[in-house]
């Protein structure tokens, strides 16, 4: 799984990207569950949504190519599943395992586009910042935006470490891969332990309280700038 | 692997978000006391570790694909059963809201399956085990049978929301070929947490969580109830397709008997009449022996790996240089926050 272009850069910011991030994540919510209840072989319904979210995309100024191709990535997982379930679902009997399927791949399509713009247009600390303003409670906010900041500095750190190694080792046998990686993942976790005390003790020394405070939130005193 | 949303029906989604919400509520709560605010530093990081850890790949030996660690029951037992949960939930959350993967309706039926059963499921599995055994070989050979069994387990749960969801009369079968299959991927997962374990448990034993001994008579109780139901869910997952035959057993009877006439006998002479002659009896037996020789298979490479364990290098330092792996980008720059 890559990481990298998960934040969405300011440089294409359209109409989307400046909405508040409460509308945004509501939309997404109400799409999605909108997308699941829709009856099986309501074709017409789905194809309005479809509609919609392609003139969402469009309007969006993300490079329509791009989310495409990630939520082609996740695409294997729902056809297999749509395989299984299809044959004997009970819908099946009425309208053809064939539609059923369909009618599955093509609600699970419109979901995984559905979030990845989200993704795409609102950052996911504004999202927490809305998460935060509708009542969420604070441990897990704070938890998820602790875990949203170093994810990126722990995959980092997980491929200096697998470079290292690399450069080190001249060929390596596949029957080592399993003790050296999980040897790696061991060195992870004891860093990440230890990184979590010192980053607890330099918060607490900052003034920590067990609030996360954002200068872009909903609360914040001015809109964010796109530049 | 992760549930997207409208492969279970609306019930199963509802249901199994109950279950999760209120889990991951429960554990937030004993997490929050147990830890107080530092819990969200540590459990953040840790969560962001899973994440990462994930994406080591693990080559297969005999197919060109690769599997990865899922990390339940290592979150367990090294955090505890309700905070190893709240950073799987942690995780998931993330997953379905930023990269699309597993439906964000389904993160209920993926937390119940991938955190409460995995974790707290896992750790519940663990535990007896370690006490048993006792000292550091405990910890290693407890934490890989419950890796084991944590996989199967929740395979087995998926298995069930998927039947739930529209096809109950094939469960017995699913189930079998779901034990089967995971059998096999959760020995991988066995391995994998063994190993990370030894590395762990070779530089820093003081790490893995120790549950307080101040344990009151409700809460032995609730871990009696806890462990009890997970060894007999386990059981369960080895018995149930061999109960099948019996199942089918009884519709012959009932057609036999005209209980089952008109639209029903249609659907019994239908597909399924041929599966359960030819395949089932195979697959119940497979899956009975897959899960004898999968507890002896994890038990016995347990032992081995707990004998490597070399005692009394603990006062070394964080990171161990003879460890596979742990000295490589060990430098200054990785060390800096």
């Amino acid at each position: 799984m890559r990481l990298d272009r998960l934040e969405p850069d300011g440089s294409g910011a359209g109409p989307l990207h400046r909405l508040d991030a409460r509308v945004t994540l509501t939309a997404a919510l109400f799409f999605v569950v909108a997308v699941v209840a829709t009856p099986f072989g309501a074709w017409r319904p789905l194809g309005v949504s479809g509609m919609l979210l392609a003139f969402l995309v469009g309007i969006s100024g993300i490079p329509a190519g791009a989310l495409l191709r990630r939520g082609l990535a996740l695409l294997p997982v729902v056809l297999m599943l749509a395989a299984i379930v299809a044959p004997s679902h009970p819908e099946a009997a009425e309208l053809g395992p064939w539609r059923v399927g369909l009618t599955i791949v093509a609600k699970n399509g419109l979901t995984i586009l559905a979030v990845l713009l989200l993704a795409h247009v609102t950052a996911f600390r504004r999202i927490l910042a809305a998460l935060a303003w509708f009542r969420v409670p604070t441990a897990l906010v704070a938890t998820l935006h602790l875990m949203y900041r170093y994810l990126f500095v722990l995959a980092d750190q997980l491929g200096r470490m697998a470079r290292a190694r690399r450069s080190r080792s001249f060929r390596g046998a596949r029957r080592d891969a399993w003790p050296l990686n999980a040897g790696l993942i061991a060195a992870l976790m004891l860093r990440s332990f230890e990184r979590g005390e010192r980053v607890h003790s330099a918060m607490l020394a900052r003034g920590w309280d067990g609030t996360i405070r954002s200068l872009d939130g909903p609360d914040s005193p001015e809109p964010p700038s796109p530049t | 692997m992760h549930i997207p949303d409208h492969v279970l029906s609306q019930p199963v989604l509802v249901a199994t978000g109950a279950i999760a919400l209120g889990g991951f509520g429960y554990g937030l709560r004993r997490m929050e006391r147990r830890l107080k605010e530092r819990s969200m530093v540590l459990m953040g990081i840790m969560a962001a570790f899973v994440f990462a850890a994930q994406m080591v790949n693990f080559p297969l030996l005999v197919l060109p694909a690769s599997g990865h660690l899922i990390g339940g029951v290592l979150a367990a037992v090294m955090l505890g059963p309700w905070a190893g949960a709240v950073v799987m939930g942690t995780v998931l959350i993330v997953q379905a809201l930023m990269f699309a993967d597993g439906g964000i309706l389904a993160l209920g039926a993926n937390f119940l399956n991938l955190g409460l059963i995995a974790s707290v499921g896992g750790y519940a599995i663990y535990e007896p085990i370690r006490r048993a055994i006792g000292g550091k070989p405990g910890v290693l050979i407890g934490a890989m049978v419950a890796a084991w069994f944590s996989v199967l387990l929740s395979s087995l749960s998926f298995a069930v929301q998927l039947a739930a969801s529209g096809w109950w009369s094939e469960l017995p079968k699913v189930l079998g070929w779901m034990a089967l299959v995971h059998a096999v991927i959760g020995l991988g997962e066995a391995m994998i947490t063994g190993l990370v374990l030894r590395s762990v448990l070779a530089v820093r034993p003081d790490l893995v969580f120790e549950e307080q001994e101040d344990v009151d008579r409700a809460r032995g109780w609730a871990r009696l109830v806890l462990g009890g139901l997970g060894a007999s869910l386990a059981v369960a997952a080895f018995l149930a397709p061999l109960a099948s035959p019996l199942d089918d057993g009884l519709e012959f009877v009932g057609g036999r008997l005209g209980f089952l006439t008109g639209e029903g006998s249609a659907m019994i002479d239908g597909p399924m009449a041929d599966y359960t002659i030819r395949g089932m009896p195979d697959v119940a037996q497979a899956t009975a022996a897959a899960g004898l020789i999968g507890t002896i298979t994890v038990f016995a490479a347990g032992l081995v790996l707990g004998r490597t364990i070399s005692p009394g290098r603990a006062s070394r330092g964080p990171i161990d240089p003879d460890s596979p792996g742990a000295g490589a980008g060990g430098g200054p720059g990785a060390h800096a926050a």
